[in-house]
């Protein structure tokens, strides 16, 4: 088991500095010759590779709580409707101040809590239940959003595709912010882990082994809402990390949330700073976006883990 | 000392269906009361309302204070619950299930794995193993803790032979150590072979409590599950007919 934390941690080392040093221009972070690779490396890429990493890790935490949450190893951050109403939410505010990227980040925020307040609306409702009302919530913010970007200007609609791809070139929330938030919400997270193991159990199960059910369901989904509406605010909706990160680390360090948990952590927050360092190179200089390559990754990797435990 | 547990005019329903009206009963250590019933009467339930996992009306009262007064933590220090088999789909090991299980003052872990012939299981996810392998997991989950009563629901199903018999003799054995068992049970001998005393659930409401020397007669198990019950010698079997 050791041996697998360190390579986890030896790889997260080479991808930062591989998300350091790759780009337009390869820079060696060890030798920078000026001022302007220095203005490169310390004030634009080191910035997006820790917000990267912030993002992808709350993705990957978010979406190892549904899972508990709901029972059902399928779920993933934005399987109740979070990420539909914060795209909604983002719209809005484009159509509000078309230029302004904080309005936008603004709008998800505020988006993404309007769908976290109906989810809370049903959060008194068994597992299925709970999962089959976000699911008919998903597809209301989806019609919501439909609507929105058949109103939005013919301008915007390049802007909102991208965000809704994942974009974390325009991310405005601050980088201290972030890994503030990814240093609480595994905290949090590990402070619940006993709670969340007894959970895989079933909630009779856990019931009767001493867990209040009800209450430690309203605060996984408050926290695991919270945590996917700052990710979503950040970079937009971005897919697979949340559901392939915590399958993956669970066959690499067992079931357990102790390991769990700070695997997904810090694997969610690898996988991204290597799928953004991937979407800034691939057409350089222009990008993709983020949410493409997670997803060109993230499929492969979910069918193949898929096919491995049939 | 007040007694284990004490039902007075405990009532159930479900889903708008009363499932069960004015049971009483009490029980101390030491003791195996048997639930019998047909499908759906409400036999499980009766467990749920026991452990405190669903309402129920009346009074219950452990060890001299109310069930509902206790705490999710305090009444699982009290009762041990054994009942659907946990899901498998997070891939659980046998190990990893039972670490969950243990509290202090319960078996070994060892040992109980050896008891109940699972210790080439350990490394195994749940998902692996078959029906009557998890029901031995979760027995031995049981015995890794250290309530004084434990509830039973049908705990020798999926088992084969050799694995019922073990189990009926774990629990004579845990009720020597002092243990108070209640156990949903579908096999007369089993019940035969274990109960002190017996609660017979009809499943339009009406239960009946009493010593099992008392109950376990043909009449009364026949009206009880609208099928032909016969004495043979000690024994009462149900009655399959002739060999076609």
């Amino acid at each position: 088991m050791m041996l697998r934390w360190s390579a986890l941690f030896f790889t997260l080392c080479a991808s930062l500095l591989l998300a350091l040093s790759i780009g337009e221009q390869w820079i060696n972070p060890f030798s920078v010759t000026d001022s302007f690779e220095q203005m490169i490396l310390w004030d634009l890429r080191f910035p997006r590779l820790l917000t990267a990493f912030a993002v992808g890790g709350l993705l990957a935490l978010a979406g190892a709580w549904f899972q508990v949450l709901l029972g059902n190893p399928l779920a993933e951050p934005y399987v109740l409707g979070v990420a539909g109403s914060a795209s909604a939410g983002a719209v809005t505010g484009l159509m509000l101040i078309p230029d302004s990227a904080w309005v936008m980040s603004l709008g998800a925020f505020i988006g993404a809590w309007i769908g976290i307040l109906f989810v809370m609306f049903f959060s008194h409702l068994g597992s299925n239940r709970m999962l089959l009302a976000g699911v008919v919530l998903a597809a209301f913010w989806s019609a919501v959003l439909a609507l929105l970007l058949a109103l939005l200007p013919e301008q915007g609609l390049f802007r909102a595709f991208a965000w809704m791809m994942g974009d974390l070139s325009h991310s405005d929330i601050p980088v201290t912010v972030l890994l503030s938030a990814w240093v609480i919400a595994l905290v949090c997270g590990l402070m619940l882990s006993r709670a969340l193991d007894l959970l895989l159990l079933g909630e009779r199960h856990a019931e009767a082994l001493g867990v209040d059910v009800k209450k430690l369901r309203q605060r996984l989904l408050l926290l695991a809402s919270a945590v996917t509406a700052i990710a979503v605010t950040a970079a937009g909706t971005i897919g697979f990390i949340g559901l392939v990160i915590p399958h993956l680390m669970r066959l690499l360090f067992g079931s357990l949330h102790r390991a769990v948990l700070p695997a997904s952590a810090i694997g969610g927050g690898l996988l991204l700073v290597l799928a953004d360092s991937a979407a800034r190179t691939v057409i350089a200089p222009a990008e993709l976006p983020v949410g493409i390559l997670t997803a060109i990754i993230g499929v492969p990797v979910f069918l193949f883990l898929l096919l491995r435990r049939s | 000392m007040p007694e284990l547990l004490t039902l007075t005019n405990v009532a159930i329903e479900r889903a708008g269906r009363c499932l069960l009206s004015r049971l009483s009963c009490s029980m101390n250590a030491g003791e195996v009361v048997v639930i019998l019933g047909p499908n759906g009467a409400g036999k499980s339930s009766l467990l749920l309302a026991l452990a405190g996992l669903i309402p129920s009306t009346g009074e219950t009262s452990l060890l001299g204070k109310d069930l509902h007064h206790y705490s999710r933590h305090e009444l699982s220090r009290l009762i041990a619950w054994q009942g659907e088999l946990p899901p498998t789909e997070f891939g659980l090991t046998v190990q990893q299930r039972l670490n969950l299980a243990v509290t202090e003052g319960g078996g070994a872990l060892k040992s109980v794995a050896k008891t109940m012939d699972i210790q080439a299981l350990l490394q195994r996810p749940l998902g692996e193993l078959s029906s009557g392998e998890r029901q031995r997991t979760e027995l031995a989950a049981l015995m890794l803790r250290d309530a004084p009563i434990w509830l039973l629901d049908e705990p020798t199903a999926h088992l084969d032979l050799k694995h019922q018999i073990q189990c009926i003799n774990m629990m004579k054995k845990q009720r020597s150590q002092g243990r108070a068992i209640i156990t949903v049970l579908h096999d007369i001998q089993q019940a035969m072979a274990v109960a002190d005393h017996l609660i017979l659930i009809d499943g339009v409401g009406g239960a009946e409590y009493g010593e099992a020397g008392l109950l376990f007669n043909s009449g009364r198990l026949s009206q009880l599950f609208d099928a032909p019950v016969v004495t043979q010698g000690d024994l009462l079997v149900p009655d399959y007919g002739k060999r076609m």
